[in-house]
C-alpha cells in the first residue's frame, strides 16, 4: 500500500488540480473504497500490467466524485491552485502517473539501502552514494577524485562503493516491485520500464 | 556415355540431317541416298574429333570453335571433290557443315562425361 | 525526502548500466536493445579489442553456452559468457559493424544479392538445426550484413518476446518447421515487388500456415532456390506452359540460335540459288 499512496496522491493533485487537502481526502477515499469493492482482487494482469489498472480506477473514482461534487455546486467551481514542482507540462495523465510510482518505488528502495547500510555498518558507501548519485545538480556532483580525498581512501575505492551501492539499490529496486507484481514475466516488463 | 561416343552420335544424326535437306535441290533429289551416307560419315568424322577435344579441354566457346572450323575443313574437302563439276556448291556445303559442325561441338562439351584420365595416382 | 525529477532519472540510468567490474571489459556505449536485454559496445582490455557486450534482464546464459558451440562464418562467435556482479548474466561476442537486413534493404541491392543473404541465413540455420539448435526469432531486424558482405544471424534461441510476431510461425512450441516459417517470412520480405512468382511461391509454401505443407527442412528449401538460379523448374510453384518454355528457351539459348542460324543459312542459300 505504501508504494501506491504517494503516486495516487500526487496524480489526483496534478491531473484535476486539487489542493492539498482536497486530494489527500481524495486519495483516502480511493483506497477506502477500493478495499470495500475488492479492488486488488479483481485484477487481471492478462489485460493490462498493475499500474495501469490502478491509474485508470483512479480516474474513474476522481471523474464520479467530480461530477458529485458539481452537482451539488451546481455552476461548478472546481478550485485551482497552484501546484508548486509542476509546470504544465506535455506529458499525459499516464506518464505522470507512472513517473510518480517509479519515483515512490525508488525512494521506498533508498529507505530500504539506508536501512540496510545501518544495519551492516556500510556508512562509507552510504555517503559517497548519497554524494554523489543524490546529488541534485549536475555541476554540484562531485568527482571521484574529490570524493577520493574527502574521504582518504584511493580513487578505485570510490568506484567500488558506488558500483556496490548501485547494486544494491538494483536489487532493491526489484524486490519492491516483485512486492507489486504478480509473478516473473509481469516483473520483467515493469522492470524494462524502470531502467533507462 | 564419354564425349567421344556422344560425338559420333550426334555428328551421325545432324550430318544425316543435313544431308537429308539436299533433297529440297532438284538437282540433287536423286542423289538424296548417297549423299545423306557421306554427310553422316563427315558428321562423324567431326563428331569424333570434337569429342575428343572437348575430353581435353572444358570449355564451350572452343568447343564451338572447334567444331565449325572441323566442319568447315570437311565440307571444304567435300565440296572440292564435287568441284569437278560444271556449278560449284562451295557455299552451300561449306556454310551449313561449318553451322553442323558448331552445333556438333556445343553438344559434345555439354553432353557426355569427360574420360577418367588413366595416369591417376593410386 | 522527496526525489527530484532530475536525481529520479539520473538513479534509473545508473542502475541500469551493467557493473563491468571483475570482467576484463570496459564499458563504451549502448547500442541497442533486443527482446532479451541490452547490447552494449565494450572494450576487452585483455585482448585490446572491441566487443559487444549483451546484458540479459534474466539468466538464460544456458542457451548462450549452447550457441557458443556453434562455429559457422554466419553465426556470430561468442567469445564468454558470465554473471556480473548485480547478478546479470551477460555474453560477450565479436562487435558486427553493418546494418540490419532491413535496413539494408532500404538501399535497393540487387535480386541476385538479397538471394545471397538469404541463402547465407539459410545455411547457417541449416547448420544450427543440424546441431540441434533452433532459432526461434528468425526475422530481417535479427540478420545484420557487413561492410564486405558478410552476413550474420543474431539473437538466437530466444522465442519472440516482443515486437514483431509477423514472423513468427502461429504454432506452439516452435520448432524446426517454425524457424522455416520465419525464414520464409523473411524471404517474402526481402523480395522486391518485381521478384519472378517462382521465388513469391518458393516464401508462400516455406509460410504456410500448416506445418506439414512447408519444406520439411532448410536443405530442401535450399535445393529449390538452387533450382531457381540455375533456370531450372521449382518445387514449389507449377509454372505454366509459357514460363515453362521460356525457361528452356533461356537455358538453352546457344544451342537454339545455332539450329536457328543453320535452318537460317539453309533457307537464305535455297532462295539465293533460285533467284
Amino acid at each position: 500500500m505504501a508504494l501506491y499512496w504517494k503516486p495516487v496522491y500526487r496524480f489526483i493533485r496534478l491531473k484535476f488540480r486539487k489542493d492539498n487537502e482536497d486530494a489527500k481526502d481524495l486519495t483516502q477515499g480511493f483506497f477506502t473504497s477500493a478495499l470495500e469493492r475488492d479492488f486488488f482482487a479483481r485484477f487481471d494482469p492478462a489485460k493490462a500490467s498493475f499500474r495501469t489498472y490502478l491509474r485508470m480506477a483512479v480516474e474513474r473514482f476522481a471523474a464520479n466524485q467530480n461530477a458529485a461534487s458539481n452537482r451539488q455546486k451546481r455552476g461548478g467551481d472546481i478550485r485551482f491552485s497552484p501546484v508548486e514542482d509542476y509546470a504544465a507540462t506535455a506529458e499525459s495523465p499516464e506518464q505522470i502517473f507512472e513517473r510518480e510510482w517509479q519515483r515512490q518505488l525508488f525512494e521506498l528502495a533508498l529507505d530500504d539501502l539506508r536501512a540496510h547500510c545501518a544495519a551492516s555498518g556500510k556508512q562509507l558507501q552510504l555517503g559517497i552514494f548519497e554524494a554523489y548519485d543524490l546529488a541534485v545538480n549536475e555541476d554540484e556532483r562531485p568527482s571521484y577524485l574529490s570524493l577520493a580525498a574527502r574521504h582518504g581512501i584511493p580513487e578505485t575505492a570510490v568506484t567500488n562503493h558506488l558500483a556496490w551501492a548501485r547494486r544494491t539499490l538494483r536489487g532493491l529496486v526489484t524486490e519492491r516491485l516483485r512486492g507489486v507484481t504478480s509473478g516473473e514475466q509481469e516483473l520483467r516488463k515493469e522492470l524494462r520500464r524502470v531502467w533507462i | 556415355m564419354n564425349k567421344i561416343l556422344a560425338g559420333l552420335l550426334f555428328g551421325l544424326i545432324f550430318g544425316a540431317i543435313d544431308g537429308a535437306t539436299s533433297w529440297f535441290y532438284p538437282e540433287t533429289r536423286g542423289l538424296v541416298g548417297g549423299i545423306m551416307v557421306g554427310s553422316s560419315f563427315k558428321g562423324m568424322l567431326v563428331g569424333v574429333l570434337a569429342g575428343w577435344f572437348a575430353q581435353k579441354v572444358q570449355s564451350t566457346r572452343w568447343g564451338i570453335v572447334v567444331g565449325s572450323v572441323l566442319g568447315l575443313l570437311f565440307a571444304y574437302g567435300v565440296a572440292a571433290m564435287e568441284a569437278t563439276k560444271e556449278k560449284s556448291h562451295y557455299l552451300e556445303i561449306m556454310l551449313p557443315g561449318f553451322l553442323v559442325g558448331a552445333i556438333v561441338g556445343f553438344l559434345t562439351q555439354r553432353v557426355g562425361t569427360p574420360r577418367v584420365a588413366e595416369r591417376r595416382e593410386a | 525526502m522527496d526525489l527530484s525529477d532530475s536525481v529520479l532519472e539520473h538513479l534509473r540510468s545508473a542502475v541500469a548500466l551493467p557493473d563491468l567490474s571483475g570482467t576484463r571489459y570496459e564499458l563504451e556505449s549502448e547500442i541497442g536493445r533486443g527482446g532479451l536485454g541490452v547490447v552494449y559496445r565494450a572494450h576487452d582490455r585483455e585482448l585490446d579489442r572491441p566487443a559487444a557486450l549483451k546484458v540479459l534482464d534474466s539468466a538464460l546464459a544456458g542457451e548462450a553456452q549452447l550457441i557458443a558451440g556453434l562455429e559457422h562464418p554466419a553465426i556470430v562467435p561468442i567469445y564468454e559468457t558470465g554473471t556480473l556482479p548485480d547478478g546479470r548474466a551477460f555474453y560477450a561476442m565479436k562487435l558486427v559493424t553493418g546494418a540490419r537486413l532491413d535496413h539494408y534493404l532500404a538501399g535497393t541491392p540487387s535480386l541476385a544479392e538479397r538471394l545471397r543473404i538469404l541463402r547465407r541465413v539459410a545455411e547457417a540455420l541449416a547448420f544450427a538445426h543440424s546441431r540441434g539448435i533452433i532459432h526461434r526469432d528468425l526475422k530481417p531486424q535479427n540478420v545484420m550484413v557487413g561492410e564486405f558482405g558478410e552476413v550474420y544471424l543474431m539473437d538466437w534461441g530466444v522465442e519472440a518476446v516482443v515486437g514483431t510476431p509477423a514472423f513468427c510461425a502461429p504454432e506452439r512450441p516452435l520448432d524446426r518447421r517454425s524457424d522455416i516459417y520465419a525464414l520464409g517470412a523473411t524471404l517474402e520480405f526481402a523480395l522486391p515487388a518485381s521478384a519472378p512468382p517462382a521465388l513469391r511461391a518458393i516464401a508462400s509454401k516455406a509460410k504456410s500456415i500448416d506445418p506439414a505443407a512447408r519444406y520439411p527442412d532448410v536443405p530442401a528449401l535450399l535445393a529449390d532456390l538452387e533450382r531457381f538460379q540455375t533456370g531450372l523448374a521449382v518445387e514449389a510453384w507449377r509454372e505454366p506452359l509459357s514460363y515453362r518454355l521460356r525457361r528452356f528457351g533461356s537455358r538453352n539459348a546457344v544451342l537454339l540460335w545455332l539450329l536457328a542460324a543453320y535452318a537460317g543459312i539453309k533457307f537464305l542459300l535455297f532462295f539465293l540459288r533460285n533467284l
